[in-house]
């Protein structure tokens, strides 16, 4: 396909493996360097930035599972987030359960919660899955504030620090390191996932389910795993969002209007590709920090501008981002990204 | 019994409106089957415009509120002007995402020019409570459920009758034996989402007058879906029963689950409705029921 010039298959191993040439494998080690020293030369504040980077990449992954591979939309995945955060929290806090038990029965829960709202994929999709969704965003968020003897209701829980062995996660570099480790699992898992047969499956069902069907694969079990899967990162990432990121919850953390922006991240990145969720959460993320640093600056500069600034400019611009890109480039980033690799493959010659 | 009269008069006009606000989903369903998942959002966005007209700029009620119309009708061409003639012929999982990214826009445009957080329109009917019986409604439940009833009777004619509305049926059933027959499709599109984001325009002021300006007037938008999916989303018939349906269940369970389940319930109830029509009936009481060829 697009390999290197030079590059050939001579065996099937060789054909199934995700790094091709010793230039693949030294970007990517020097990636990973990269990446688990930035505490190094990073302050608190970038490095908080990263992990939230990290926790919506675990939840946009999720939903690319679903959304980019089997083809269901979900618009409430910041509610199975929700779901997830709220299993480990209570756990944790109330019956002292160790961290890692917690971040696991976070993933089932969401994971459950998930199938229990995908039931009706099975009978319908596109528009009729996205109002089943929402309506589930809005009933796990109504559950969770008035739940109060449990979940806290309205006033919210505090949230003991992770910890795993005796080890507590309090600095801002020792959380990095959890979540940037879970990140990778949970991509390295990604990527495995869609060369195997329930990839495949997945990628038969989102293009046409019913040709699927017919081809043997079982529209149930198969939607309702995409569901459980997704769900279930989803519930990890929450978990992650509430020991390692707020230490505080709220249903106002998880609103519609993140589940909205989280679908806006698979889109711009890329729908069905592995790298797409990193670059759209990265993208997006660092977007909303550049709004947050420009606009006191904007405001300072025209005081004409009204007090909503601020809060106004964000959705505006992500709303229009997410519009932009399905005009112009419905494939995302991870597209164009393709695009840069093979010209750089073949450079100095176009073709 | 009074209880029981008051909350069956409310409900059903409460249903009224929400059915108009459905009737403005079901009008681009029918039409161009995109599924605006903003409606919560036009709802708002026009509702705050309106008060920007009537309290901002202190215009009367009679200019006030055609410009509203007249603003509805801008927006509404300029979505799809913009957003969704570009995405003709897309995947239906793009024209669901756009309607969110537009969701997203006008939520923050909203937040941009009307940074304040909940606002009050000026009383747009009279104000003395109406004795029915043992029950006492407020008058502007009863004009909201009326201009319901007059708008959707209109607009039924107009589809039965009009030129423009006979296009639009055809243009629902079938887009390419239409533009065989020389009807302009894409003006037919450019209709349809006028007329539903006026109807979503006169839907959120009767809503606002009643219940004021707030960030809810989202979650109303996203109630009336509840609607559609109940009567059915290519149904105009549907909407207009299903939203009385809808308005007396969240009254009726408002009134008599709080006691038992605890104060909010009213505002879950539709969301719980849908999951429970989707899982026994999910095209609907009158929608129909697609048959999927590969």
């Amino acid at each position: 396909m697009d390999l290197p010039s030079g590059t050939r298959n001579y065996d099937y191993a060789t054909d199934m493996a995700v790094m091709r040439t010793k230039t693949h494998w030294a970007f990517f080690i020097g990636f990973l360097i990269l990446l688990f020293t930035a505490p190094l030369y990073l302050g608190n504040y970038w490095l908080g930035v990263l992990n939230l980077i990290g926790i919506t990449v675990i939840s946009v992954t999720g939903l690319n599972i679903l959304l980019g591979y089997c083809g269901q939309l979900s618009i409430g995945h910041a509610g199975f987030m929700a779901a997830g955060a709220y299993t480990s929290a209570i756990l944790t806090a109330t019956y002292h359960w160790p961290f890692l038990l917690g971040l696991l029965c976070a993933g089932l829960s969401a994971g459950i919660i998930g199938i229990i709202f995908g039931l009706p994929s099975v009978r319908v999709k596109g528009f009729y899955l996205a109002i089943t969704t929402i309506a589930a965003q809005f009933i796990i968020i109504w559950v969770i504030n008035h739940w109060t003897n449990v979940t806290g209701g309205f006033t919210g829980m505090n949230v003991p620090s992770a910890s795993i062995f005796g080890f507590v996660f309090k600095s801002e570099a020792s959380k990095y390191f959890l979540i940037m480790a879970v990140t990778a699992l949970c991509i390295f898992f990604t990527k495995n996932l869609a060369r195997t047969k329930v990839g495949r499956a997945f990628i038969a069902v989102r293009d046409n389910d019913l040709a699927a069907e017919v081809m043997g694969i079982n529209l149930l079990y198969y939607k309702l795993l995409a569901f459980f899967i997704g769900c279930f990162l989803a519930g990890i990432a929450g978990s992650l969002y509430a020991h390692c990121y707020t230490g505080f919850l709220n249903g106002e953390n998880f609103t519609l209007t993140d589940s909205i922006l989280y679908i806006g991240m698979v889109i711009i990145g890329g729908l069905g590709t592995t790298i797409g969720p990193i670059f759209g959460v990265v993208v997006i993320r660092l977007l909303q920090q550049g709004i947050t640093f420009m606009s006191p600056l904007v405001e300072k500069a025209i005081p004409a501008l009204s007090s909503g600034f601020t809060l106004g400019l964000g959705p505006m611009v992500f709303g229009l981002v997410i519009i932009l890109f399905l005009i112009l480039e419905p494939r995302g980033l991870a597209h164009r990204w393709t695009l840069f690799k093979a010209a750089y493959r073949l450079w100095p010659f176009s073709y | 019994m009074a209880e029981l009269l008051q909350y069956t008069i409310t409900g059903l006009a409460v249903g009224m409106v929400y059915a108009l606000i459905a009737l403005g989903f079901a009008l681009i369903w029918k039409s161009s089957s995109v599924a605006n998942l903003a409606l919560g959002q036009l709802v708002l966005i026009s509702s705050w415009f309106t008060y920007g007209m009537l309290v901002q700029a202190k215009f009367p009620f009679w200019i006030g509120l055609p410009l509203t119309i007249l603003f509805a009708m801008f927006l509404g061409w300029a979505i799809e002007r913009f957003t969704l003639r570009p995405l003709i012929a897309q995947p239906i999982l793009a024209l669901i995402t756009v309607t969110l990214g537009i969701a997203y826009f006008l939520e923050g445009v909203a937040t941009f020019v009307w940074p304040i957080s909940v606002a009050a329109l000026p009383r747009l009917f009279p104000q003395q409570p109406i004795h029915i019986g043992p029950a006492v409604v407020s008058q502007e439940y009863l004009w909201a459920a009326v201009i319901s009833l007059v708008l959707f009777g209109a607009l039924s004619l107009f589809f039965k009758y009009h030129k423009m509305g006979i296009a639009m049926r055809a243009t629902a059933d079938d887009q390419l034996a239409v533009q065989a027959c020389a009807i302009p499709v894409t003006s037919v599109f450019s209709v349809s989402w006028i007329f539903a984001c006026v109807v979503a325009a006169i839907g959120g002021v009767l809503v606002s007058s009643i219940g004021g300006i707030t960030y809810g007037l989202v979650e109303t938008g996203l109630k009336s879906f509840s609607v559609v999916i109940l009567g059915g989303l290519d149904s105009f018939i549907g909407c207009m029963v299903a939203g009385p349906i809808i308005g007396l269940c969240e009254n009726f369970g408002g009134g008599y689950l709080t006691p038992i389940i605890g104060p909010g319930i009213k505002d879950i109830i539709p969301f719980i409705i849908i999951i429970i029509v989707m899982i026994i009936k999910p095209y609907g009481l009158f929608g129909e029921t697609r048959i999927e060829r590969i």
